[in-house]
């Protein structure tokens, strides 16, 4: 019985060429394995954690410091956090090149938006638990970007904060998104997004080694030739993960202070990009028009014409130069502005 | 001749009917979940006036500026006497802006945006002037409604309120 479910997600044979981590590079199954130990280290983190304001500080501390291995379980929740973004933004990124979104796959490929978009809600709902100075005005940032849209924006903008500004109920809605709403529709979806990869006949195989498939049918079987594969590679990615947060603490600031910000203080990583660019066009452009194009961009994406399996090169000269720009400006944001956004030299 | 139970248009329009059925559903649960949010939010939302007392009035002298309260707003008498209550709030993402005495404007610490005593933009990124709140008094005490603000686009002598007039 189990075992038929299972092969609702897996097939019994793949074929060879598959197994190449080159084709992947495991990043979908990365993401995957990541969501996992999230949900076992929030759960841990989750016995000693008080949604509410001071409380929710203190409990970190106790975490911190009382509980044991709890400074590592919280480290893992944090860096595995951000390293979830990227994993998932370098997965977009590869689907795209191998153009894996078009017919059959495009209702994946949405399905995989909507992931991406719950993981992006996961990390920012994270951020605001802790509670401590930097999460504080970096989700009242964050927050107040969604102002500049216009007729919604600041009714958008207090329906996210529970009010004015942030307080008790912003920390409650917080909670009860990164505990209760990501989690659940995460693991949904995901089951889904998995099963769509099994129907379409696998992940796809570069159109050369289709047709050499075809040929010679040369497959091996999943258990064990797959899932050995798999299993090294969740080894390694669990232990750099975990090596890294042995050494690498995850940043707990002061106490949240509603009456001081300090100074400095920036948007969540992932949302610095629209931060630097309100700085420099008009806040109707960096809010609502880009990000809306963006999204329009990628949802229409699976339904343009492509040439021979692959994006035709305007929408990939689109995509790389969109991709690039952004990146451009995060990085900007995150190391060369200082204080009062003066642009500094980092080193 | 055995004849199927239902023909292949008959069942086209069957399937249909479900498939509208199951929209209809869908909506209706749509929209309940959404009345459900709506009635809920409002009542957190009813805005009463929340009063607080800043202080006497003779206290605050002409050219000043106070924080008032848990800080989150600063009451500026300006040089003709007027009161203005000054949110703390930088309208350009939110940041708390600090009254620097010696250079006599707001400085906000996020992306340096300055604000005169009067809250209006000097330096820009913030688009328009910091929020007032509305200021009455009851003998001589200066009383301020902390549960609406009020969004302005520059300051305007219309917004300052003087003692006498209330008397
Ligand atoms: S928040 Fe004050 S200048 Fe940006």
């Amino acid at each position: 019985m189990s075992k038929n479910l299972l092969f609702h997600f897996r097939p019994r044979r793949v074929p060879e060429s598959a197994l190449r981590l080159t084709l992947t590079w495991g990043l979908g199954g990365m993401a995957a394995l990541m969501v996992t130990q999230q949900l076992i280290s929030g759960l841990l983190l989750g016995f000693f954690y008080t949604p509410l304001p001071v409380k929710a500080y203190e409990s970190i501390q106790h975490i911190q410091h009382s509980v044991f291995l709890g400074q590592l379980v919280r480290n893992m929740h944090h860096w595995t956090g951000h390293a979830l973004v990227v994993v998932v933004f370098l997965h977009l990124l590869r689907v795209f090149l191998h153009g894996a979104f078009y017919p059959p796959r495009h209702r994946n490929w949405l399905v995989g938006l909507s992931l991406g978009v719950l993981i992006l809600m996961a990390n920012f709902s994270g951020y605001l638990l802790p509670w401590d100075q930097l999460s504080y005005w970096a989700v009242t940032i964050a927050t107040s970007m969604l102002g500049y849209i216009p007729f919604i924006g600041i009714s958008l903008q207090e329906m996210m904060q529970g009010g004015q500004e942030i307080g008790t109920a912003t920390l409650q809605l917080f909670y009860f998104i990164h505990t209760s709403l990501v989690p659940v529709s995460l693991f949904l979806l995901m089951a889904y997004h998995f099963w769509f990869v099994r129907r379409a006949g696998g992940i796809l195989l570069p159109a050369n080694e289709q047709a050499a498939n075809a040929a010679k049918q040369k497959s091996v079987t999943v258990v064990p030739d797959l899932l050995v594969r798999e299993m090294a590679f969740a080894a390694v990615v669990t232990c750099v993960l975990l090596l890294f947060s042995m050494v690498v603490n995850a940043p707990l600031g002061d106490m949240a202070n509603p009456e001081l910000t300090p100074a400095n203080v920036k948007a969540p990583w992932y949302f610095v990009g629209a931060q630097e660019l309100l700085l420099h066009v008009h806040p109707l452009f960096a809010v609502c028009v880009l990000p809306l194009s963006m999204a329009i961009f990628l949802i229409f994406l699976p339904f343009s014409k492509s040439k021979a399996g692959k994006p035709g090169a305007l929408l990939k000269t689109l995509f790389i130069a969109g991709t690039g720009s952004l990146l451009l400006l995060t990085i900007t944001g995150i190391w060369f502005r200082g204080a009062g956004m003066k642009l500094v030299w980092p080193w | 001749m055995v004849k199927k139970a239902f023909s292949p248009a008959r069942r086209n329009v069957l399937s249909r009917i479900w498939i509208g059925l199951g929209i209809a559903a869908l909506l209706q649960m749509l929209a309940g979940a959404a009345f459900f949010f709506i009635s809920g939010r409002k009542q957190v939302e009813q805005h009463t006036p929340q009063l607080l007392q800043a202080g006497v009035a003779t206290d605050f002298p002409p050219g000043s500026v106070t924080l008032i309260g848990k800080g989150h707003l600063y009451l500026a008498r300006l040089d003709n006497g007027g009161f203005l209550a000054i949110s703390r709030k930088c309208t350009h993402l939110g940041c708390a802006v600090p009254w620097i005495a010696e250079r006599k404007q707001f400085e906000c610490p996020c992306h340096a945006s300055i604000f005169d005593i009067t809250g209006n933009v000097l330096k820009a990124q913030a688009p328009r002037a910091l929020d007032l709140f509305p200021i009455s008094f009851q003998q001589d005490m200066v009383m301020i409604d902390i549960s609406s603000p009020i969004k302005r686009s520059t300051y305007t002598a219309e917004q300052l309120v003087f003692l006498q007039e209330r008397r």
